[in-house]
């Protein structure tokens, strides 16, 4: 088993495959989706997706948006499933109204054995209706809320 | 009356009562409270799905006659919508949506932009939505604290064309952008219908300090535009320092600037002050705009145009 904190040594170019596979064998999203866009490793495994042309300049804080974090395996991040949610053609449940207001506030959602069916092991998607609402962490039949704690609401309209 | 009127400082009546055409109804439109209003986040909604959906909660929701994706809500809880949640509007000021507007005809094509006093975020959140999420978008700022908050809001707005920096605007890489907005720091006299604590420091030597700031940044947000590039000078403040002055300074020092007119349909703006503290200034600086709260029922502004 892998130690916590320890990662591959691999090229920005390997990380982007890396990626891009996983999301496509995961979530059904095709790599065209991330065409216009680059694939940037951060420091603890991170990846962000930015612009194809970033300026070499002093003092970058970030570039595009934290998508994941690779860490052995891929960590999808809410803000890359909200983005392109819509596209995903697996591995997503769609929640009753209580379940979402539930998974917004940051709590664990109980999925009926219905909603689970299609579901394999691993991360999804979080859907309420149409609108991807962030990540969940499929493990026997349990989801534990990925939903970072600055994003957090207890929702009044739904 | 509210209770607060009786609390305007005399100095800041003075300076600008002389400037507006109705003193009473600008001084009574500093002590009502400001309506909420948000942004659809075109990166993730549409105008039309976002009012389906809030006629359904039951929420009122007004169009804005100037601008498409805005709306006014009169309800403080469309914060806790699963819009809001999910990114799809972004609760934001009505004039704070102007500046990105002026140059909504070039961000679709343009290649590089420039927001160079980004944080905490609107009008970036704004400016990558109507890029499209295509070209570069830089979002720089001076303070590291804030870069905090303009990442989170980038990210919860879905952009995917922004590098942030974190620098003083002044110092600033030799680049070359299509397009450059400078939503420069200033004594926020306009957002006192949201924050009444504005008269807590306001000074006229806080003027001053803010004034020769942004005589410095406007300068150099000038250099960094690309021959045929367009930048937007903008303030949320009434004084004439911070604003008419501080692009006759650029008119001054830049020989190659000019401004362009501005018109918004369906909003009310006027025009620019012609002379302040018996300096004359350049009527270039006529093409600018001021946006005052008792006109459209909003926050006050300061709006330029700049071609190079």
């Amino acid at each position: 088993m892998r130690r916590k904190g320890s990662s591959e040594t691999i090229s920005p170019q390997d990380i982007s495959g890396k990626i891009l596979g996983y999301l496509e064998e995961r979530f059904g999203l095709h790599p065209d989706l991330f065409k216009d866009y680059r694939m940037y490793l951060a420091s603890k495994g991170r990846i962000y997706l930015g612009p194809r042309s970033a300026p070499d300049m002093p003092k970058i804080a970030t570039i595009g948006l934290l998508i994941a974090r690779v860490n052995g395996s891929v960590k999808p991040s809410t803000n890359l499933l909200q983005v392109m949610g819509r596209h995903v053609t697996k591995n997503d449940v769609e929640l009753t109204k209580e379940q979402a207001l539930i998974f917004a506030k940051g709590q664990d959602v109980k999925l009926s054995p219905a909603q689970l069916i299609p579901l394999r092991d691993g991360y999804i998607l979080m859907r309420y209706q149409t609108f991807p609402m962030g990540c969940g962490l499929l493990q026997l039949g349990n989801v534990k809320n990925q939903l970072p704690k600055a994003k957090r609401l207890d929702l009044r309209f739904i | 009356m509210s209770a607060e009127y009786g609390r305007i400082p005399e100095p800041f009546r003075a300076r600008y009562c002389p400037l507006v055409d109705d003193e009473e109804a600008f001084l009574s439109s500093l002590g009502r409270r400001l309506p909420k209003s948000f942004r659809v986040n075109t990166l993730k909604s549409s105008p039309a799905a976002v009012a389906e959906r809030f006629l359904v909660y039951g929420i009122g929701i007004t169009p804005v006659p100037w601008y498409d994706d805005a709306f006014v809500c009169d309800n403080p809880d469309a914060g806790f919508s699963l819009e809001h949640f999910t990114g799809a509007i972004y609760m934001q000021e009505l004039v704070s949506m102007l500046p990105p507007l002026l140059i909504r005809d070039i961000l679709p094509d343009a290649r590089m932009v420039l927001d160079g006093c980004a944080a905490p975020g609107s009008k970036t959140t704004q400016l990558a939505a109507l890029m499209g999420n295509r070209g570069t978008l830089i979002a720089n700022d001076v303070s590291y604290s804030r870069i905090r908050a303009l990442k989170f809001n980038l990210e919860k707005a879905g952009a995917l064309n922004t590098v942030i920096t974190n620098r003083d605007l002044c110092a600033f890489t030799n680049m070359q952008f299509d397009a450059v907005l400078l939503d420069a720091p200033c004594s926020a006299e306009g957002t006192i219908r949201k924050n009444w604590e504005v008269f807590d420091t306001w000074s006229a030597r806080e003027v001053q300090k803010y004034a020769r700031i942004q005589k410095q940044l406007i300068v150099k947000a000038f250099d960094l535009l690309a021959p045929g590039g367009s930048m937007v000078y903008s303030t949320c403040t009434f004084a004439p320092e911070e604003n008419e002055a501080v692009v006759d300074e650029l008119l001054k020092m830049r020989p190659d600037a000019r401004l362009e007119p501005i018109t918004f349909p369906g909003l009310k703006a006027s025009g620019t002050v012609a002379a302040w503290d018996g300096v004359k200034f350049s009527p270039e600086v006529s093409k600018a705009v001021r946006i005052w709260p008792h006109h459209n029922d909003t926050g006050g502004f300061f709006l330029a145009k700049v071609k190079k």
